[in-house]
This record gives C-alpha cells, structure tokens and sequence, in this order.
C-alpha cells in the first residue's frame, strides 16, 4: 500500500472559527478504494474535517491534495467536478420534486434548451437497479419516499457520476436496522468497485463491519490511527474518550 | 401507490397511467369545470350581461393583464419568494412611459419611451432581487417597501395627475397591443398567452424551470448541487417585474394614457390567482397553466359579484324618464374585502385540501374504504438556528459607555435625540414650541401604541402587516356605530374594541391552527380589514360624534371639564392636565404594564424563546402557538385602539385613516432594536423607534426657512418614498450591523485577525 499514491492526503490542516482551534495540525490521508471510518467524540472536529475536504468551509492553512494533484475547492460542487461526492446527514434532497431530477440536481441531461427526461429518467432507473433499490418509479416524489429510500436515492445520487471518493455523513443515525444493512452492503459493493469511502459515524460495529481503517480525532486534532484488522472496538472507544493520554503512554 | 384525484402541479410527478385520467384528474381540471360552474350562474343570475360573447371576451381581457404578471409571480413563489411590489410595478411602468411619451411632457418616439420604462421595471426587479438574496432582508419586506415606494414614485412624478396622449397614441403600432383586433378579441388576450406559454415551457422543461423548482423545494440541497440559488432568485424578480411592466405597456395601450391608480391592488388579484392555481406558498410548487386560469377565475369572480345583480336606474334626461342598466355598484371597499378573503383561502386549499387529501378521503368514507395515506410534512428539514443575538462575550465584559452602547435600544434613542436637535437647528422659532411638541406628541402616540403592540409580534419572529388597516375598521366601526346605528359612545367603543381584537384573533389563528406564515395571514387580513372599513363608512367621511366620545382624543384638562371637575387654573394640576393628553396617558400605562410584562416576566422571556428559536421553545413545552395566537391578538387590539383615539382625535373617520402605518410601525420596532427573524423586542425600543418616525415625518413636512428669508417644504408626494427608504436600512442595519456584525468583522480584518463569518 505504502508505494501507492493516496486518492486524498491532507497535511497540516488548521482552520479556526474565532477564537476556538477546530482542526490543529490535522494529517490525513485516504487510499483509493479503501473504507475510512473517522471517528470522535461530538466537537471532535470530524464534520469541520470533512467540510474542509469537500470546499463548505476554507482552511487557514495546510495542503490538500486529490490523487496527487494540489487543490482548492472553494465550494462543494468542485470538488464534486473531481469525483468526491458527499452525502449529507440530511440527504439534501429536494422533497418536491421527483427521484430522477433529484439524482441529476444542478447536473440534470440537456436536449437542446430542454431537460432530456428520457434520458435522465433511464440513466437514473440504471443507476438504482445497479444499487438494487426499489422505488416504484423515477418519477415519483423524494417526499413520499422512507428514510431508507431516500438516503439510497441521495448515495444513487452520488455514485451517478462515477465518484472516486464518497463522504457519508451519519448515514446510518436516520435508519432502521434493515436499512442500515443494506447501506453496508452497498457500501462493500462500491468498495469492489473501486471507490474509497469515508464514513462519519457514531457507530463503531458499522466500520468494523465494512471499514478497513479507523482515524480517531479529538478536539480538533489526529489522537489515533489503526487498521481494523489489528484493533479492537474497546481500543477505538479507548482512543475516542482518552485520546491524547493512551497516546503519549503508548509512545513512552 | 394510487393516485388520488386532486394531484399537486409539478413537474414529473406520478400520475395515473392513462392519460385520460391524467387531464382530468388535474388541479387545472377542476378550475376550469369551477369556472364554467361559476360563468352559468352568472348567465343565470344576469343573462343581459353574462349572455353575451362580448361579456366573455371582456372578462379575458381583463384578466390578461393579471395573468401576465401571474406569469412571472409563479416563478417568484415556486422560488419561495414573494412580490408584493408588482402593482406598483405596474403604475410606475406605466407612469414613466406616458412622462416620456406624451407631447405635453417629453415627446418621446413610442419605443425608446418604452424601453426607458422597462429599464425602470427591470431596476425594480433587480433591486428586490438584491434585497433579498445578497442582503437577506424577507422578500415581504423588502417587496412590500418596494410596493409603497413605488406608489410614492409615481406620486411624486405624476403629481397625482392622470396624463392622456389619445391623439398621438393612434398613431402608433405600439398601441395595438391594448386594442381589439380584427377577428373581435383583443391583442391583450394574445400577449398572455404567448407569455404563458413562453413562461409555462420555461418553467417545466427547461433548466431555469428545474432550478427554480430546486431552489423553492430546499435551497440548501440546491446549493450543494451547484445551484446558484441567489442567481434563480434575482431570475424570479426580473421575470415578475418584466411581466408587470408587459402589464404596464397593456395599460398604457388601452387606454391610451395613465392614471395614477393603475395596477393598485394588482399584487393580491395576482397572488391570489397564483396560489388559486395549485402554487404553494411555501415554495416549491406551481405550474404557469394553474396560474393563469387562476387570474382568469379571479377576475370571474370579481365580475360575476359586481355584474351578478342586475340593476336598471331611472334616470331623467330633459324632464324624460330614461332606463339605463346600470351596473351593480358594489359598495366601496366590499371588492378588496373579499380579495383578501380569496387569498387567505387560496393558501389554506394547498396545505389543508391538497396535501391533506381531504376530497380523496371524504371520497373514500363515502365509500366505506379506507382512507389514503396522508403525507403533509415533507422532507425539508427545518434548520435548528437561533434568531435574535444575545450578547457576545465582548459585551458581556464591557464597562461604562461600552455596556451602555451594547443595548440594542441605543441607536434609537441617540437618532431621537439627533433628529430633534435638527429639527431645532432648522426651525428654532417653532421646534421647541408648546405647540409643535404637542402635535410630536400625538403623532406619536399613533404609531407607539402599535409599536407595542408590534414588539410582541416581531419578538415572537412574527410579523402584522395589518395594523393600519385594523385601525381604520376600528375607527370605521365606532363612527359607524354612532353615526349611523346611534349607539352611545360606550356601545361604539366597545363594539370597535371588540371588532379590532377580534381581526387581531383572526390573525393569530391562521398563524397557528392554521399554519399560515403570518405574513400572509396578516396581508389578507390587511386588505379585508380596510375592505370592510371603506364598505361600513360607504368611502365617506363621517364626522361630528358625540362630544364625549371625542374626550379619548383630547387634552385631560377637557375632559375634567366635561364632568365638571376641572382644577383651579394656575394651579399644578391644572397646567399638568392642560398639557398631556387622554391619549398619551393611555400609552402611557400600556407602555409601563406592556412593557414591564416583555422585560422581565415569564410570557416575556416566552415571546422571546419562541422568536428566538420556535422549535427549541416547543421542546422545553412552551406553548408557542399560544404565544403567538396572544401576541397578534394583542397587537390588534394596540391597533383597534389606535383606531378609537385616531376618530376621537379629529372628530372624524376617512377611509385614509392608518394608510401606511404598518411600514411606520414595523419600523418604530426595527430601529428600536427588535430583530426582523424575531428573538428579541423590547418596548422601550419600539417607542424610541416610534419617536424616530415620528421626528423623521415631522421633518419630511417641516416648512424650513433658509438664510434668504425664503421657505422651502419637501413635496408631500415623496414622503413614502423616504420613509420606504427608512425601513430598508433599519432592516439592512439590524440583519448586517446588529446579527452580522460587519463593522466588528471589518475591524478585526483591519487588525489582520482571521476570522470567520457566523454561518
């Protein structure tokens, strides 16, 4: 692993709001086709992290780098134009209106001066058939939809446009057990497809499930990293509530 | 999942299979199988008038001018926006054209007249557009200052004078477009509905079309995806002022001229007609067909109520009797009352009727089936943001003149101060006199005892946009009484009193039980309320009450007088009662009581808990819709008062009674420290803010005498336009100064420090 380049690497990443330090110093990094999982306690910083990653917020200082390359976004849709895709704890979908056009947001197929439905509502019925969702029709609105479905048509969304790099906020703090199920196998899926993946979550037994490496942050800084396969979910829970102190044990 | 049979309109929604039942089950189906329904009992009712194809024609041809700007009101309110300036819009258009056009003026050439006057449009359009997105002010306040301005505009440029060019308007292609066309209908039917299917395609086929419908449903969604939602929104307001200045040209086409009364009213037919047509007014929702069978129902219904009683009057031409059918004079004010009427059940249809299911559901319990799901709450996930700023920590550790300046109340009390020392500068001589600060005082006293009411009202992050035309029901109802029932004073005050709070209760029931935002809630009631005013006094003057009644507006001492209980003159009592007021003795006790209960006790701290952050309040069991339902009942009854002392004051009702005050108002609270988003309000504020006003309208009309011995006194017509002015920058300086905090901001990056916007 060590002689590939990392699809995101971020280094020294501070950024402060007034006078409280969200991230100090944050190195991060992210292989192509691997499940992350970034763990921390509430304030821990991990949202800032990611918000920072995607273009919502500007970093003080610090470099980003997407498969080598130096970058800026400066908001979430550019860093959507280079293959890393969010999707949100609240899914960011527009109830009023139906799946396909909710899947094709702000990108939707163009005939002409026309929306090009055919097209979108076929690209849209493959895309969910590949992720083995079951919704009646495309055409049918986001809002009469459950939670579960909704959040498959927001990940639909997101892997519609062949993402490199998915950020999952939460996903699984909305679902019922059955849903979440099905999230991780989706996610095991698009892991053999080669797409790396970063799940935020409360849930330790969800990462241990799919992930293959766990960062703990804690109060805005890096306090652990270990592969899933060496670690166990007492040790992660260990690193999330004590974090700096077993650190500096573990270095003496 | 079945269909029901009342769909929403939106693009790509799942109807039913067969297209039969596609057409038929529509919410544009039903308006026109409405329409037809209504037009037969309008040939039933008045067969002369509705019997003719002439009739029909005319009724298209009036609703064409409201179904072009329904046109681009739907993107506004699929947008989740609102104008509310487009009939003013209307006017200006209309009114700049005709300056530029007529001999007697510029004598302009027809196109370059027009293309100035959609320059103007499209800066009304711009502006708005502006105001809303960048600058964030609410799109009702921003349009509906835009709205009186614009009346003001015109005003002061027409000088309230109608202008004709009927002579060299003939010779003009350009006036076609308002004329009868050779095969029998008029181009004006042509123009919408070209628009309507320019817009109607726009909206559902198109980019702009899906954007908009992204930006209406959750903006934020649309932000992520790339969306430029500050750009669709700016789009909506161009097109709608585009659309009203196509509406001007219609005007100015046929009749060849223009009147300072064009448009008025045009922004409730037209919002009215949007949300009749399916549009929901929480955004998100609507289709251009809807709203322009909308505007043509509208205008239906309004024909059918004044043409559906036939009348005939004799009357005598040289000692002959001669029959003439008369038109059905409705009573003055009876068309804006159910105006307003119409609108706020057009936007208790779509939550209540249509999400709800409510036909498919009786349908099904007629039946005996089950009844189908309903699903009225959506996916848009309310944010859990706080309004209104408490103190910062800075603030929190200021000493002296610093602790001082971080009361919110500060700047109102300073301008005060500021504003009378210019008029004493200006006017030496009169300012400082008895006289004059008498007259401050009852000006005053006007607009404080709203301002307190209205405190409640914005604190709660509410909004009344009624309360001058609750002041004028309350005065028409007592004048009313004791002019024309001859109740005794008391009756008549009560029975206002009680009418006043009742619109008050109104008011706050569509608020909550209803789920109305309260803007619109109070907009409709704002056109009833004066629609009813207008009809009790018949749009006359009524005057010469009972002599006790006037006491409310008089000085104490004639009151005491009255009942024969007058102090020795000379003595303290004496020139006390001679200087103050009945009324401002009432304000001043329902300032202190009011003002003590929003400072420091329980209902206070809950008005502020629920402005504030609503769903936090509703968390730690606050009963906010009751909070609410008070406060806007209260501030109807501040209004209803405000009505009673208003006719006792000049001894007389007119229908001009209160016109304007709700920007006055809104505008004591803002400049007095309260927050547009709600959360925080204090009576103290609100009146400081009403002194403001009232000092700033004192000045407006402020008769100067420069150093040449001459006078000067600012042209009356422009009045609005300052005082429009003047609620925009409070509203710009409490969003930016107070919540932004631009200037702390601006001097910590002077300084060089980083720092973070609060979003």
């Amino acid at each position: 692993m060590t002689n590939q380049t990392p699809i995101i690497e971020m280094r020294g990443i501070n950024k402060s709001f007034g006078a409280i330090r969200a991230l100090q110093a944050v190195d991060f990094h992210l292989m192509p086709g691997e499940i992350l999982g970034l763990v921390g306690d509430n304030s821990a910083g991990k949202s800032t992290l990611m918000k920072v990653l995607s273009g919502a917020y500007q970093r003080d200082t610090g470099d980003i780098r997407v498969a080598g390359e130096d970058v800026h976004f400066k908001s979430p849709h550019e860093s959507r134009d280079r293959g890393i895709e969010m999707i949100y704890q609240d899914f960011a979908l527009c109830g009023n209106i139906d799946v396909a056009s909710n899947m094709f947001l702000g990108r939707w197929p163009r005939k002409g001066i026309f929306i090009d439905r055919k097209k979108m509502e076929d690209d849209a019925d493959r895309v969910l058939k590949r992720l083995k969702v079951d919704v009646n029709s495309v055409r049918q609105r986001v809002e009469s939809l459950s939670g579960g479905r909704q959040q498959s048509v927001a990940i639909a969304r997101a892997i519609s446009f062949d993402p490199k790099v998915i950020i999952l906020d939460e996903p699984t703090a909305n679902l019922s057990v059955m849903a979440t199920n099905r999230l991780l196998e989706t996610m095991a899926e698009l892991k053999a497809q080669g797409v790396a993946q970063i799940i935020i979550s409360h849930r330790l037994q969800d990462i241990f499930e799919v992930g293959d490496r766990v960062t703990v942050l804690k109060r805005g800084r890096i306090v652990g990293e270990r592969y899933i396969k060496d670690t166990t979910e007492d040790e992660v829970l260990g690193l999330i509530v004590q974090g700096d102190r077993l650190e500096a044990t573990a270095e003496a | 999942m079945a269909t029901t049979t009342l769909d929403d309109p939106r693009p790509g929604a799942v109807r039913s299979h067969s297209p039969l039942r596609a057409i038929f089950g529509s919410w544009e189906f039903g308006l026109i199988v409405f329409m037809v329904a209504l037009y037969l009992i309008g040939v039933w009712a008045n067969p002369r008038f509705f019997g003719s194809a002439d009739a029909l024609l005319s009724i298209l041809r009036d609703a064409s001018r409201f179904g072009v700007i329904a046109v681009g009101m739907t993107f506004v309110i699929v947008n989740k926006d609102l104008d509310l300036s487009v009939g003013s819009t209307v006017a200006l258009t209309s009114s700049v054209f005709s300056l530029m056009f007529a001999p007697q003026f510029n004598d302009m050439g027809p196109w370059v007249s027009m293309l100035i006057a959609l320059g103007v449009g499209l800066g009304i359009g711009l502006t708005n557009g502006i105001l809303v997105t960048y600058l964030r002010v609410p799109a009702f306040i921003a349009t509906l200052t835009m709205l009186f301005m614009g009346r003001g505009l015109v005003l002061g440029l027409t000088k309230g004078r109608n202008i004709a060019y009927t002579e060299k308007a003939e010779q003009h292609l350009l006036f076609t477009i308002g004329d009868t066309n050779a095969l029998g209908f008029s181009n004006q039917i042509l123009v919408m509905v070209v628009i309507a299917l320019i817009g109607g395609v726009i909206l559902a086929k198109t980019r702009w079309g899906y954007e908009t419908y992204a930006t209406g449903g959750n903006a934020t969604a649309a932000n992520y995806a790339g969306i430029n939602t500050h750009f669709v929104r700016i789009r909506g307001f161009l097109f709608s002022s585009f659309c009203a200045f196509l509406a001007g040209m219609m005007v100015v086409g046929q009749s060849k001229g223009v009147t300072s009364q064009d448009g008025f009213g045009a922004e409730l037919i037209v919002i009215a007609s949007v949300i009749v047509g399916g549009a929901s007014i929480l955004g998100g929702r609507g289709r251009v067909i809807g709203s322009v069978l909308g505007a043509i129902l509208v205008v239906l219904i309004d024909k059918v109520l004044r043409e559906g009683i036939p009348t005939t009057r004799i009357v005598k031409i040289g000692g002959e009797d001669i029959v003439v059918q008369a038109m059905a004079q409705m009573p003055p004010g009876a068309v804006p009352a159910f105006l307003g009427m119409i609108l706020i059940a057009a936007v208790l249809i779509e939550p209540w009727v249509v999400r709800r299911r409510l036909i498919a559901r009786i349908v099904a319990r007629l039946r005996g089936l089950p009844p189908p799901l309903v699903n009225a709450d959506g996916v848009a996930i309310a944010t859990t943001g706080t309004h209104g700023s408490s103190l910062a920590a800075s603030e929190v550790h200021a000493t002296g003149l610093r602790k001082l300046l971080t009361y919110r109340e500060v700047a109102a009390v300073s301008f005060m101060i500021l504003l009378w020392l210019a008029g004493f500068i200006l006017r030496p001589d009169f300012w400082a006199g008895l006289d004059n600060t008498f007259n401050l005082l009852l000006a005053f006293t006007e607009i404080g005892l709203m301002a307190v009411g209205m405190a409640y009202v914005i604190g709660n992050g509410d909004i009344d946009l009624s309360v001058g035309a609750i002041l004028a029901l309350s005065g028409a109802t007592a004048a009313f009484m004791m002019k024309k029932m001859g109740a005794d004073p008391a009756t008549a005050a009560v029975t206002a009193f009680a009418l006043g709070t009742f619109a008050g209760m109104i008011n706050g029931f569509l608020a909550t039980k209803a789920r109305l935002p309260a803007f619109v809630a109070t907009l409709g009631m704002f056109y009833m309320a004066r629609g009813f005013a207008a009809w009790f006094v018949a749009g006359r003057q009524l005057s010469q009450f009972p002599e006790s009644y006037n006491l409310i507006g008089r000085k104490v001492i004639e009151t005491l007088r009255f009942y024969g209980i007058e102090p020795t003159p000379g003595t303290f009592w004496f020139n006390l009662f001679n200087a103050i007021s009945a009324q401002t003795l009432v304000l001043f006790v329902l300032a202190i009581v009011f003002g003590v209960i929003l400072w420091r006790t329980p209902f206070g701290y809950m008005v502020k808990a629920t402005g504030g952050n609503r769903r936090a309040a509703d968390y730690a069991g606050i009963n906010t819709d009751r909070v609410r339902f008070l406060s806007l009942t209260f501030s109807g009854m501040c209004a209803s008062l405000a009505g009673l002392v208003n006719i006792a004051f000049f001894r007389s009702f007119t229908p001009q009674a209160g016109v304007l005050r709700e920007l006055d108002v809104i505008a004591s609270v803002i400049i007095g420290g309260g927050s547009i988003f709600g959360g925080y309000g204090s009576v103290v504020g609100a009146l400081a803010g009403a002194a403001v006003i009232t000092l700033v309208r004192a000045l407006l009309s402020l008769q100067v005498i420069t150093s040449d011995g001459r006078s000067f006194v600012m042209p009356q017509n422009w009045v609005n336009v300052w005082i429009g002015s003047i609620l925009i920058l409070a509203v710009l300086s409490d969003i930016w100064l107070r919540q932004e905090k631009l200037l702390l901001r601006l001097r910590m990056r002077l300084r060089g420090k980083q720092t973070e916007s609060a979003s």
